[in-house]
């Protein structure tokens, strides 16, 4: 028989290996409720060494039940803080992924309203949302609704814009090729060959990467 | 995770503040006061000096519309004054910062006055003590002094009172002479007589670079010694302690 | 007539550095402590980041007004503004996610105190609340609800130890003096009392420099 306390730690090593990924791992259902389990059967066992004292139990004179309770209750906390650390983990997780804007939260709104539409189990297919519990898919869409509202406090901030200092916000470009007038936020600039225009990083990023334009300096 | 950073600034951030630095730039362009969140810039009237942020004095500077007057403490002559003092006078301290600025005193004639020092006002420090600017003194490095520098290099190489080659090798040896002492620093920290470690006279990037190993081991000692502290306390509690209330006023000294 | 108009007709240098100015000093100085601190600082008390919410508003109508009836290429203007504001902007959002990190990481410490839960904006509170009742209501429907009802609170502190985080405050931290003043500093062999220098910058526990920087003596680099 395993030893109280060793699905616990198994949950704890996930939620260590989580951490470190750049995905999140499976969510371990199976896992989770063998350790709640074990935390209701160790309630249990204490409620039936209790029993017989009717409230009279006395620690002094029954040491060897004493112990035994004490170690029992300890194991109780002890898989109650391993399964906090390991939700805690990946609730983080998840809050990462709301901050950085990633499509989890669509995800998990194009879920509900799928299934909500046409009750097919819209999670069956999708091997992304398929690492997620349904309560952290909940978890996920209510963390975004209120990361949102704060967010809306502030809309002039930007508040998931970038944590890097603003550098270089306009930056001197050569135009390489004909890329014909693009829409900035001043306006239309036409962009013919070998002209010269002091623009917004932004605007032209993409331009950039495909080789139109040329930074300069 | 809202914030993904540890504790203290990075160098991205260390240099990003030092760009709120004022400096003296001669225009060559007229432009008219431009109303800015921090305040009205000056209208700018060539060949009439005027004081601006480092970061809008670059972006003058990269239009060709002002050249930018290095500050005086980065002249070579007053670079080799500090590196003799950092290295001959006080071999183990960082030199002093600039002293505050003051001005006369209305209330109290022939007396100067800290800028500033009235309780109800708020008391400028780096980077908006006027300490790159063209009256800024000679001889003292200021808290922002390595970022300034290189981006004044960077940007305004042309505007040296040295050729940049020669501003950049003197800046060069600064760097590791100070470099030395904030290592040498740290096996002090370790074992200080005197609880308080000072490292006045430290620059802004020189912190950022050295704060997760400092404070890591002055923290790591504290962890270490937390159970004889503990113990301390207790005796001097008592009235027991042999200990000295360690009311001294030696600076350690670094 | 507020105190501040008396004081200014008596004293003609009374707030000799600008309200623009002294903005910008306070809203740098707080985004530098609250990402130097090892917990979270008091939320500015004088309206400050309200204040400078409402210029950052009033400056983008500005731009967005000026780019409509100007050439484009040669605003210089228009750049020098939009710069400014996305330094702003940086200031105030670095700042505000420097605080929500720190309210995450121990929310439940955060909400423990009238006096802690003071240092948070009403704003801040709201979402600090509202986090928590959402991690809560996570944990009670992924196990905690299957548990004894005994076990089912998350603020437990049966065996002397509680299952509250809360930061360190003896954390080293890096101070500046902005005048000169008594620091007073706990060592494990020592502690020590010296008469400090104004521009002086030490290496203090956090919990020993607090009292100075909360005095505006000194403040966090």
């Amino acid at each position: 028989m395993p030893m109280y306390g060793d699905l616990g730690n198994k949950l704890v090593q996930h939620a260590k290996r989580a951490q470190n990924l750049a995905q999140l791992p499976a969510y371990q259902t199976e896992l989770v409720r063998a350790v709640t389990r074990e935390v209701r059967d160790l309630d249990r066992d204490v409620a039936s060494m209790l029993e017989p004292f009717q409230g009279s139990f006395d620690p002094a004179a029954e040491q060897a039940t004493a112990c035994t309770l004490l170690v029992n209750h300890l194991s109780m906390r002890r898989n109650k803080r391993c399964l906090l650390a390991y939700h805690r983990t990946r609730a983080d997780k998840l809050e990462e992924l709301v901050w950085s804007g990633s499509d989890v939260v669509d995800l998990a709104g194009q879920q509900q309203a799928g299934a909500a539409a046409n009750s097919v189990p819209a999670a069956a297919n999708d091997r992304q949302s398929s690492s997620l519990s349904p309560q952290e898919e909940d978890y996920v869409r209510q963390y975004g609704d209120l990361l949102a509202a704060y967010k809306g406090q502030w809309t002039d901030i930007d508040l998931t814009g970038s944590l890097d200092p603003p550098r270089d916000l306009f930056i001197d470009v050569r135009v390489l090729k004909d890329a014909g007038e693009i829409q900035t936020e001043y306006g239309a600039i036409n962009l013919t060959k070998n002209s010269q225009f002091y623009v917004r990083q932004g605007d032209v990023e993409r331009l950039i990467a495909q080789g139109y334009l040329q930074k300069l300096g | 995770m809202a914030l993904p950073m540890p504790p203290g600034l990075t160098h991205a951030e260390v240099a990003f503040l030092a760009e709120m630095e004022m400096v003296t730039i001669v225009p060559r362009q007229r432009l008219e006061s431009i109303d800015l969140l921090s305040g009205q810039t000056p209208p700018l009237r060539p060949p009439h000096r005027a004081q601006l942020p480092l970061w809008l004095a670059l972006l003058l500077k990269k239009q060709r519309r002002a050249n930018i007057v290095p500050p005086p403490w980065l002249h070579p002559a007053s670079l080799s004054e500090i590196i003799h003092r950092e290295t001959k006078e006080n071999p183990q301290t960082f030199s002093p910062p600039p002293p505050p600025p003051a001005h006369a005193n209305p209330h109290d004639p022939g007396h100067a006055r800290r800028l500033a020092d009235a309780d109800a006002d708020t008391i400028l420090s780096p980077p908006f003590q006027p300490s790159c600017t063209a009256s800024a003194p000679a001889g003292y490095l200021p808290y922002h002094w390595l970022e300034v520098a290189e981006a004044l290099l960077a940007h305004a190489g042309d505007d040296m009172a040295a050729p940049a080659g020669e501003v950049r090798s003197l800046l060069r040896d600064l760097v590791e002479v100070r470099a030395a002492k904030m290592r040498s620093s740290t096996s002090v920290l370790g074992g200080a007589e005197n609880g308080l470690m000072e490292l006045t006279g430290v620059g802004a990037i020189e912190l950022a670079e050295s704060r997760g190993f400092v404070l890591g081991v002055v923290d790591g000692v504290r962890k270490i010694g937390a159970s004889a502290e503990a113990a301390r306390r207790e005796d001097e509690e008592q009235g027991s302690g042999i200990h000295d209330d360690g009311g001294s006023d030696d600076d350690m000294g670094i | 007539m507020d105190i501040d108009d008396i004081l200014r007709e008596v004293d003609p240098t009374f707030h000799a550095i600008p309200q623009e100015k002294r903005d910008l000093q306070d809203l740098t100085r707080a985004w530098v402590a609250e990402r130097c601190a090892p917990e979270l600082l008091q939320w500015p008390a004088n309206d400050l980041f309200e204040r400078v919410n409402e210029n950052i508003k009033r400056q983008i109508e500005k731009v967005e007004e000026m780019t409509g009836d100007m050439d484009p290429k040669t605003n210089f203007v228009l750049i020098v503004l939009q710069t400014e504001l996305e330094r702003f902007k940086y200031l105030v959002r670095s700042y505000l996610r420097a605080r929500i990190a720190k309210i995450d990481r121990h929310t439940l410490h955060y909400l423990s105190t009238d006096d802690l839960r003071s240092r948070l904006s009403e704003m801040e509170l709201a979402y600090a609340t509202r986090h928590q009742a959402l991690l809560h209501n996570h944990y009670l429907a992924s196990f905690l609800s299957s548990f004894p009802p005994a076990l089912q609170n998350l603020n437990d502190t049966a065996g002397n130890v509680t299952m509250i985080d809360a930061p360190d405050l003896d954390s080293a931290v890096f101070v500046r003096l902005l005048r000169d003043t008594a620091v007073e500093a706990r060592d494990v062999d020592v502690d020590s009392s010296t008469g400090g220098q104004e521009n002086a910058i030490y290496i203090l526990r956090w919990s020993d420099a607090k009292p100075l920087v909360d005095a505006g003596s000194a403040e966090l680099v």
